[in-house]
């Protein structure tokens, strides 16, 4: 027991220890201010609102508005009203906008702002609005817009039996986490399999983010045919695919197959294997056709279709308006 | 031998009991003041359910009602909420049964929340104790205050749950246990406080292991010191340490028939039910929790997780001490072999009883148990709160020792020819010096986690530090923003002034009793009603946390809008939406 409590400020260990006493005064204080600097750097709700107003006045039909950091998400739809509605926010692609207007906090850049510097920039308190120009918006037709006006069908060997549109809501309108994407107007495929539909609706990727797209879980090998008839034909179709979070995250299911056809010819497949996310393919249209009008069909089937909650976006890209 | 065995160390009197107490009940009262803008949380729904349940089971006891000792009766009121251990239940049953009588509590949330509020205050009266005992008087209230301080401490400080109540019991059980290394007799009193534990959360089990390696660690170097003073009997007679694990035969022999004893659904079945109480929590499922930017769901777990929660929640300034606690003690809780052969000279020298080893072991091992991969990390920083209470002991020797250094540098000042001047009519005297220098560095030292304390309010889960960059530095890292629902309370004003007549919210991810609890405490508007159909609300809410998602998009579905008409923000940070469904009826 040799340790002593008496100190004299003449030893070296008591010099040691005022240092430290230096030191850890110096952190409380500054702790205090950049606490102090953290809350008076806050956005509040009042900037949002301000740049939105604005957004709002400049607004054109081929816009877009997102926000950086992404999770101020909630906080540009409470501000921007209207300006956003599902397709927007859960987009996979900004191919049918022309300008992007980023809201940012805290120095945050969108990971959509397109190399080369902002033709608009401004302050609206702690909120940094900018805007970009787009290229040329490409989208042509859009296949969850239509999902409504498509024929669905599964195929039952070589039977197709048609999958009935229903205007309704399902009986899975309860919410929560166990939920998953919710089922609205749709085409029911079996009632006695409720969750084999096609319709449209958001779900949450692998990444958590929102995406508007169209439900089609697989039934197994025989596949699901979404077509989509007499569309003008561009120059290439590009599809998204993806499951739910919940579904994809444990890595270990089975593969969804995605298959594209013109006229009934194959353009393009994808196979959606888990842990990639919201995966992205584009299938050339033959040059022949271009201009012309054709049907679409996309074709979902799974080899292990347990909890394949598989749900695809996209359209028609490219050509003459 | 009931000396402190630590040179600063200080046998409390009652002046500090008083003290001690005196600290617990204004924790108390600041808790309860500031409960009534705290929504309640899911599992403190589940537990004003199950504490119901036992109260009504307690008050036909108390009437002599002799059925109530029946199978059929005891298992119709204990079968809820088997799965956690019945004292703070049961105290809740009380606390609501002395409410239904004297009412004593302005709220009804205040009655089921004031048992864990007092149970957790404990920990307060414990660690002044404790501090005093082991470092003196300053550590002890550093130790006290700096724990009260932790946000997050703070908020679980509050509930109905068993968070922070499981610290206090899981103190007082390491403090008998200390006791006891030197007087046997506080083997009993160890015995006692294992079966209050056992009977507060199943964290207890893991103490026994702690108090062993310690034992181990004690008795191994005791022996030695024997050995190496053979034939000097009195100076072999001198250390106190017992040699016998008294500690261990207390805690098997009180502690699991206390644990029985308490836990009336228990008393049937009791091999069957002590298997399924153990395997639910062995076999715990994986809730799902952000953390640096990914969602965990299932094992391995981040090893990292709780140092850098730690790092990201408890205030730097009071971290800091801590580890210059540890750094500074460090030599005591080192091998004898290890000392003798590396560090040979320099302060402090280890006392018998090892106590940096038992404080050391204490702190660590919930941090070791959280690295484990496969345990499950989510509850934020809740499970590892021993730790902190731990850290700050050492964080109060660190501050006796700068107190120290402070009050000799002023004293030296002081004494310079040129200061005598400046300083006439200046109070003057050592014990005057080092009273003023030590509340300076006290009100400085705790100035930020009192700062943040007070602004983590009622957001407490949802609070970070300036290490983290405050509540949106973590939202840009990815950290987890909530959890349990709690933060709906947060939205009662806006509920109350916004609200049509009648209109009905899905409330997400708060429960029906933690919702309809706002209402019992008359802060929330009776007539607004809940919605178990997402599509029917009127209004429905999604609690921000990057798995709820999910949640927010259903929504979107269901009311054909993406634009919340209120967010509550916790500094700029989103924390609950609220979405009207444009098709309500007006």
């Amino acid at each position: 027991m040799t340790e002593s409590a008496s100190n004299s400020a003449s030893t070296p260990r008591s010099r040691a220890l005022l240092v430290v006493l230096f030191l850890v005064s110096g952190a409380a204080l500054a702790e205090l201010a950049v606490n102090a600097r953290i809350t008076s750097e806050v956005a509040r709700r009042e900037d949002w609102m301000e740049a939105l107003a604005f957004v709002r006045g400049e607004w054109q039909p081929t816009d877009v508005v997102t926000s950086a950091p992404r999770w101020t998400d909630p906080l540009l739809r409470e501000a921007a009203h209207s300006l956003i509605d599902r397709e927007m926010a859960g987009r996979s692609d900004n191919h049918r906008y022309a300008r992007l207007w980023v809201a940012s906090i805290r120095g945050a850049i969108s990971d959509e702002a397109p190399e080369g510097a902002p033709d608009f920039e401004r302050d609206f308190g702690e909120v940094h609005l900018a805007r970009y120009a787009l290229p040329t918006p490409s989208l042509r037709y859009d296949f969850v817009d239509h999902i409504r006006e498509a024929r669905v069908v599964r195929m039952d060997g070589t039977r197709a039996i048609a999958c009935n549109f229903t205007p309704s809501f399902g009986n899975n309108i309860s919410g929560g986490l166990q939920a998953g994407p919710l089922e609205g107007p749709r085409h029911q495929c079996d009632p006695a399999r409720p969750w084999l539909w096609v319709g449209a609706t958001t779900t949450m990727d692998f990444e958590l983010r929102a995406r508007r797209c169209i439900w089609n879980h697989p039934e197994g090998a025989n596949p699901i045919i979404s077509t989509y008839e007499s569309v003008t034909l561009g120059e290439r179709v590009s599809l998204y695919g993806g499951l739910w979070w919940e579904q994809e995250r444990t890595l270990d299911r089975g593969d969804v197959d995605l298959v594209v056809r013109v006229n009934g010819d194959e353009i393009g497949r994808m196979r959606h294997h888990d842990g990639d996310g919201w995966k992205h393919m584009e299938a050339s249209i033959p040059e022949a056709l271009h201009g012309q009008t054709g049907n679409v069909s996309i074709e979902v089937t799974s080899p292990a279709p347990d909890w394949r909650t598989f749900c695809w976006a996209g359209g028609m890209l490219g050509g003459a308006l | 031998m009931n000396e402190p065995a630590l040179v600063r160390g200080v046998t409390p009197n009652w002046r500090d009991h008083l003290l001690g107490f005196v600290l617990a009940a204004v924790y108390t009262a600041i808790l309860l003041a500031t409960s009534t803008n705290l929504g309640m949380n899911r599992d403190e729904g589940f537990y004003v359910d199950a504490g119901e349940s036992y109260a009504r089971w307690w008050g036909a006891l108390f009437d002599g009602d002799a059925h109530v000792l029946e199978r059929a009766s005891i298992d119709a009121a204990w079968e809820n909420n088997h799965e956690h251990p019945s004292l703070p239940k049961s105290l809740f049953a009380m606390s609501w049964l002395a409410q239904q009588r004297w009412h004593l509590f302005p709220e009804d949330s205040m009655a089921f929340r004031f048992p864990g509020m007092a149970m957790s205050a404990l920990s307060l009266w414990i660690l002044y104790l404790f501090g005093t005992r082991l470092f003196g008087r300053r550590a002890g209230l550093f130790a006290a205050l700096s724990y009260a301080l932790i946000p997050a401490v703070f908020y679980h400080a509050h509930l109905d749950c068993f968070d922070t109540p499981i610290v206090s019991m899981l103190l007082l059980v390491t403090y008998c246990y200390h006791r006891s290394i030197t007087e046997p007799v506080w083997a009993i009193w160890t015995g006692v406080a294992y079966g209050f534990c056992l009977e507060t959360k199943h964290n207890a089990w893991i103490l026994p292991l702690v108090f062993l390696v310690h034992f181990v660690f004690v008795a191994g170097m005791e022996r030695a010191r024997r050995k190496s003073a053979l034939g000097s009997e009195a100076k072999a007679a001198s250390s106190g340490i017992s040699l016998t694990p008294w500690w261990l035969v207390g805690m098997v022999l009180l502690g699991p028939p206390l644990f029985i004893g308490m836990w009336p659904w228990m008393w049937n079945d009791t091999l069957q039910r002590t298997g399924e109480y153990i395997g639910f929590h062995v076999n715990h499922v994986h809730y799902n929790i952000a953390y640096l930017g990914h969602t965990y769901f299932s094992a391995p777990s981040p090893m990292g997780y709780a140092w850098v929660t730690t790092l990201f929640t408890v205030p730097f300034t009071t971290l800091l001490l801590g580890a210059i606690g540890i750094v500074l003690r460090a030599r005591a809780f080192m091998p004898t072999w290890f000392l003798a052969k590396v560090w040979k000279s320099g302060n402090p020298e280890p006392d018998r009883a090892r106590t940096d080893v038992l404080l050391f072991g204490s702190f660590f091992t919930p941090m070791f148990v959280l690295m484990m991969p496969s345990t499950p990390i989510f509850g934020g920083t809740k499970h590892f709160l021993m730790a902190y209470a731990m850290l700050m002991l050492f964080g109060g020797y660190a501050f006796t020792r700068l107190c120290e250094a402070f009050s000799a540098e002023l004293e030296r000042m002081w004494k310079r020819p040129e200061a005598q001047h400046l300083l006439t009519g200046f109070p003057r005297g050592k014990v005057l010096q080092q009273g003023l220098a030590s509340f300076a560095l006290l009100g400085l030292f705790l100035a930020p986690a009192a700062r943040d304390t007070a602004h983590s309010h009622p957001f407490g889960l949802s609070f970070y530090t300036a290490i983290a960059g405050g509540v949106p530095g973590a939202a840009d890292l990815g950290m987890n923003r909530q959890f349990w629902g709690f933060t709906t309370g947060s939205l009662v004003p806006w509920f109350n002034r916004t609200l049509a007549p009648s209109a009905s919210v899905w409330i997400c991810d708060s429960t029906y009793t933690a919702f309809h609890m706002l209402q019992r405490d008359d802060r929330l508007r009776d007539d607004i009603r809940v919605a178990w159909d997402l599509r029917q609300a009127d209004y429905a809410i999604v609690h921000h946390e990057d798995h709820f998602n999910i949640v927010d998009f259903q929504i979107w579905e269901a009311f054909g809008r993406v634009d919340p008409v209120y967010v509550l923000r916790y500094d700029g940070v989103p924390i609950v939406s609220v979405y009207e469904n444009p098709h309500r009826n007006p």
